[in-house]
């Protein structure tokens, strides 16, 4: 009845299906304006003269916003450093960064007045590539100390100074020059991921207005409200009960609207335009707004003959963008598991997060995971191939057991990483050692890989929920995490409902509204469930417990012989004595009206030293497996996908259908970033910003096998023993894929995403002696 | 400068002054305040503002609202009556063929224009039809069982 673990229907479903359901784009304010930005067309530049009074003088608009009318607020805003400002100072870091804003009547007559700005630049020396970045010499692109003042959990980096890179995330276990000296063999290579767009659908948006009397009111598609509210309240010197956030339904995000991104200058906008500003952005424009982390990963392994690993040292170079956003997170999260899932004696792991003369990056979905995961999983296959080991054999040989003591100084639990990953290699038909014979690639080459990954999760991190039991046995779940499409409003129902033995059905989940609904971290890192979830249980337990005192004295019982069985509270055993909810409010408050609430804030603690790089990096960790068949046109380079599984340990499976879908979501959101999706820049300047160019996977894309498999360990902290599902299954795929083209093609090793037909060919005339 | 249109949007005819530049989907959006279309893309391929135009799936946000005259525009507002939802929409519901939910209102209105053509389609067409509908949560697996639970509901059925 209840439905913890059964696939309860949606409750954003008809809504949904009737164009029904509300997101920020649709909501509109009486006297509201319009806005447009200018951008700038130098990657790299001194802005000599921003000029806006022509602008300001085109009938119709309302307000023109540029580096001279930031008084009375904070220039810079970030989550974790404030680098970025509202609007570009004294010069401009991106092809895209915004130079001035518009409001206007009209969409059009924004646009207009944006060529009415005079802008001169005095353009710079500029750098594109993160190794390059690194070196002496390298254009700085932040020189200034306004990236000092950092937020949230700022005590876990380790900054650098004066230097494009801004953080390095080190962590050593053991001693690795042993290590490698006791290794019969050592693998050194060098993989590389390209920047990918989250491609949500829905583009970023955000309406902003202030009342009267000077509090500010902004309706945003963001994954984050409390993250919002913080920093625009520090950007206005506001008090946070000052700042009202609102989120509405979000059309995707998968990292992409984490953090402030419109929100700062649309209010800065709405303040000076004294009109309520809506900006929504073209899908060009999201191209120059977030975006994955470009990498480099040198990794080098030392094994014995026998297939155990006993030296790991890697270097990740994360190209974190013109801003910070949360790139020294992603790179630390990157550099922790680094390694792998895997039990290594000697290990020493180094990230690097570096600016470069590129559009921001900041979280995508799985959170510098997959860039490791991309360089430790072809490796692997490589180990296995030269040692004669069945690649499944050498991973469950190495793989991390439960109470393991990870590199990170974490304790792991719940750790199903070897079901995951035999599930998968059941599922695609894994034949062992066989997969990886010698062949000669000509024709329609067929192959199969597997693939492992463990990630983690944001910690410290904090979630508040506050439930209301109404007198007639309904509930309501007040809580800021946001329904990005996840299923997060109906999971989050059935949980509540479990803990108060009531249907899902009767429990409503609201909206986040940070003047209503308790302090959230932030609807991402796969961490709602968990957290978000852990609150609303504790919250549910006290209220449960409240009406279990009640019940005591009417049903002259002990608390203990006590239960709640749909709607009703009955002697355990003699479910005839029972009284429904209403009968209990009646009984209590002499009439079957009111409610009883309680909140609950959840905290995980924890975090990792900037010294070691250890601590307790994770309140739980991801763990998850993919297997993979390809089929390689070795004329045309082409790779089709033919079937994929992703297994995944969800702890417990608080709704299976939608877990099925996270991973489903996870596994063609990394099939199209295995094969295809690549932003290209020419010199800074972007080529590929649109949906003609820059194509994320279609149906036609979506393989005909198609499965994903739950693990289910129960974590002794998650609510019912759940944990994360929503990133998880998307590391391994793109290794997976990668040796399963590998097995296609004789071993045929590329290292580089995407995976190309181009490169395809290339490897393959390489393999055969011609030239490229 | 406006221009005058006269049209058919969910079964009410109306006249209206469009503007020059206008698309469809900002008529629809902006002055018809029909929000259940879309734009993602704004060039017409990732069909989250598929509308019905003479019962023809058109990117709404690639026409202008002037070529509407004459026409019958059908939008997903224009699709349950009542409490009664669309056969198409009753089978995303019971596939659950969403997640966010953005690009679902274009998703059923191709579906609708396919299955009006095609009422059984095999996957392999259906697949080639909502080539062009781009669902980023990656819904496709559970949109393909609608369609297909669909044609088989389908009085064309064998």
């Amino acid at each position: 009845m209840s439905g913890l673990g059964e696939n309860f229907p949606r409750v954003d479903g008809p809504a949904k299906l009737r164009g029904w359901a509300q997101f920020t784009a649709d909501v509109e304010m009486p006297g509201m304006v319009y806005a447009k930005v200018l951008r700038s067309s130098y990657p790299h530049a001194r802005l000599t003269r921003v000029d806006g009074s022509q602008a300001k003088k085109l009938p119709g608009v309302v307000a023109v916003l540029t580096r001279d009318d930031l008084k009375g607020m904070n220039a810079y805003f970030g989550p974790v450093v404030k680098d970025q400002p509202v609007v570009a100072l004294d010069r401009v870091r991106y092809v895209g960064d915004i130079i001035a804003a518009v409001a206007a009547e009209e969409k059009d007559i924004a646009e207009e007045a944006l060529e009415l700005i005079a802008v001169d630049y005095e353009p710079l020396a500029a750098v594109f590539d993160p190794a390059q970045a690194m070196k002496p010499g390298a254009p700085i692109l932040h020189t200034e100390s306004a990236r000092s003042e950092t937020r949230l959990d700022r005590a876990q980096f380790r900054f650098e100074k004066n230097s494009n890179v801004l953080s390095v995330y080190h962590a050593e276990q053991g001693d690795v020059a042993v290590g490698f000296k006791a290794a019969d063999e050592i693998f050194e290579d060098v993989y590389s991921s390209q920047k990918i767009q989250h491609g949500h659908i829905e583009p970023h948006a955000a309406l902003a207005y202030w009342e009267p009397g000077g509090k500010l009111v902004i309706y945003t598609s963001t994954q984050n409200p409390s993250s919002i509210r913080a920093q625009l309240a520090e950007l206005f010197d506001l008090p946070q009960s000052k700042v009202r956030v609102i989120v509405p339904y979000v059309g995707g995000g998968y990292g992409g609207k984490v953090h402030p991104r419109l929100e700062p200058l649309t209010a800065a906008l709405a303040r000076q335009a004294h009109r309520p500003v809506q900006w929504v952005l073209t899908r060009e424009e999201v191209f120059l707004t977030a975006h994955c982390h470009a990498s480099v990963v040198k990794i080098k392994t030392g094994v014995t003959r026998d297939g155990t690993i006993v030296a790991r040292q890697v270097e990740g170079i994360y190209d974190t963008g013109a801003y910070a956003l949360t790139g020294p997170s992603t790179t630390k999260n990157g550099g922790e598991v680094a390694g792998g899932p895997y039990r290594i004696a000697h290990q020493d792991l180094t990230t690097y997060c570096v600016y470069t003369n590129t559009p921001p990056t900041g979280p995508y979905r799985g959170f510098g995971v997959p860039q490791v995961c991309w360089a430790y999983e072809s490796q692997m296959d490589d180990i296995a191939r030269r040692l004669g080991i069945d690649p499944l054999a050498l991973r469950l040989k190495n793989l991390v057991q439960e109470g393991d003591m990870f590199v990170t100084g974490d304790k792991l639990v719940s750790v199903g990483i070897a079901d995951c990953l035999k599930g998968a290699a059941e599922a695609v038909g894994w034949k062992g050692k066989e997969e990886q014979r010698s062949r000669e690639p000509s024709g329609k080459a067929r192959g199969k890989g597997l693939a492992v990954m463990i990630k983690t999760t944001m910690t410290p991190s904090n979630s508040a929920a506050l439930v209301r039991l109404n007198a007639d046995g309904s509930a309501v779940l007040l809580t800021s995490s946001v329904e990005i499409g996840q299923g997060t409003q109906t999971s989050l129902a059935q949980i509540v409902a479990q803990e108060l033995g009531i249907s899902p059905e009767r429990v409503s989940v609201t909206f986040p509204d940070t003047d209503v609904t308790p302090f959230d971290q932030s609807t991402s890192s796969s961490r709602t469930v968990f957290t978000m979830g852990g609150a609303a249980r504790q919250a549910a337990e006290q209220v449960r417990r409240q009406l279990l005192e009640i019940g005591a004295n009417v049903l002259e019982a002990d608390v203990e012989d006590l239960e709640l069985v749909e709607g009703n509270m009955q002697v355990k055993g003699a479910p005839e004595k029972k009284k429904s909810i209403s009968q209990l409010f009646q009984a209590r408050y002499g009439a079957a009206v009111g409610s009883m609430a309680a909140s609950y804030d959840n905290q995980t603690s924890g975090g990792v030293d900037p010294r070691t790089g250890k601590g307790k990096a994770s309140a739980f960790f991801f763990l998850s497996a993919c297997a993979a068949e390809v089929e390689v046109d070795t004329e045309t380079g082409k790779v089709t996908i033919e079937r994929v599984v992703s297994a995944v340990d969800a702890g417990k499976a608080v709704n299976p259908r939608q877990c099925h879908m996270q991973n489903e979501g996870s596994m063609i959101m990394s099939l199209g970033s295995a094969l295809f999706e690549e932003m290209v820049f020419d010199n800074g300047q972007p080529i590929n910003s649109t949906f003609l160019e820059y194509m994320p996977p279609s149906m036609e894309d979506h393989p005909r096998r198609f499965e994903s498999v739950l693990v289910e360990t129960p974590h002794p902290e998650g609510p019912f023993g759940a944990k994360g599902v929503g990133e998880a299954a998307l590391g391994p795929v793109e290794p997976a894929i990668g040796n399963a083209v590998a097995n296609a093609l004789g071993g045929l090793r590329l290292r580089d995403l995407p995976l190309r037909p181009d490169r395809v060919v290339a490897g393959l005339r390489l393999v055969n002696g011609e030239s490229v | 400068m406006k221009i005058e249109i006269h049209t058919v949007v969910n079964g009410r005819e109306l006249d209206a002054a469009v503007k020059p530049n206008q698309t469809l989907l900002e008529w629809l959006r902006d002055d018809l305040q029909l929000r259940g279309s879309k734009e993602g893309c704004g060039v017409g391929v990732c069909g989250s503002c598929t509308v019905l135009v003479d019962g023809r799936a058109v990117s709404s946000c690639l026409m202008l609202a002037s070529n509407a005259e004459g026409k019958d525009v059908r939008t997903i507002e224009g699709l349950a009556q009542g409490d009664e939802l669309d056969p198409v929409q009753r089978a995303f519901l019971e596939q659950q063929a969403f997640q966010c939910g953005y690009c679902t209102s274009g998703m059923i209105m191709a579906t609708k224009a396919l299955l009006s053509s095609n009422p059984q389609p095999t996957e392999d067409e259906a697949r080639d039809y909502l080539s062009g509908n781009i669902c980023r949560c990656g819904t496709y697996k559970e949109v393909l069982a609608a369609i297909k639970s669909l044609a088989e509901k389908s009085p064309e059925g064998t």
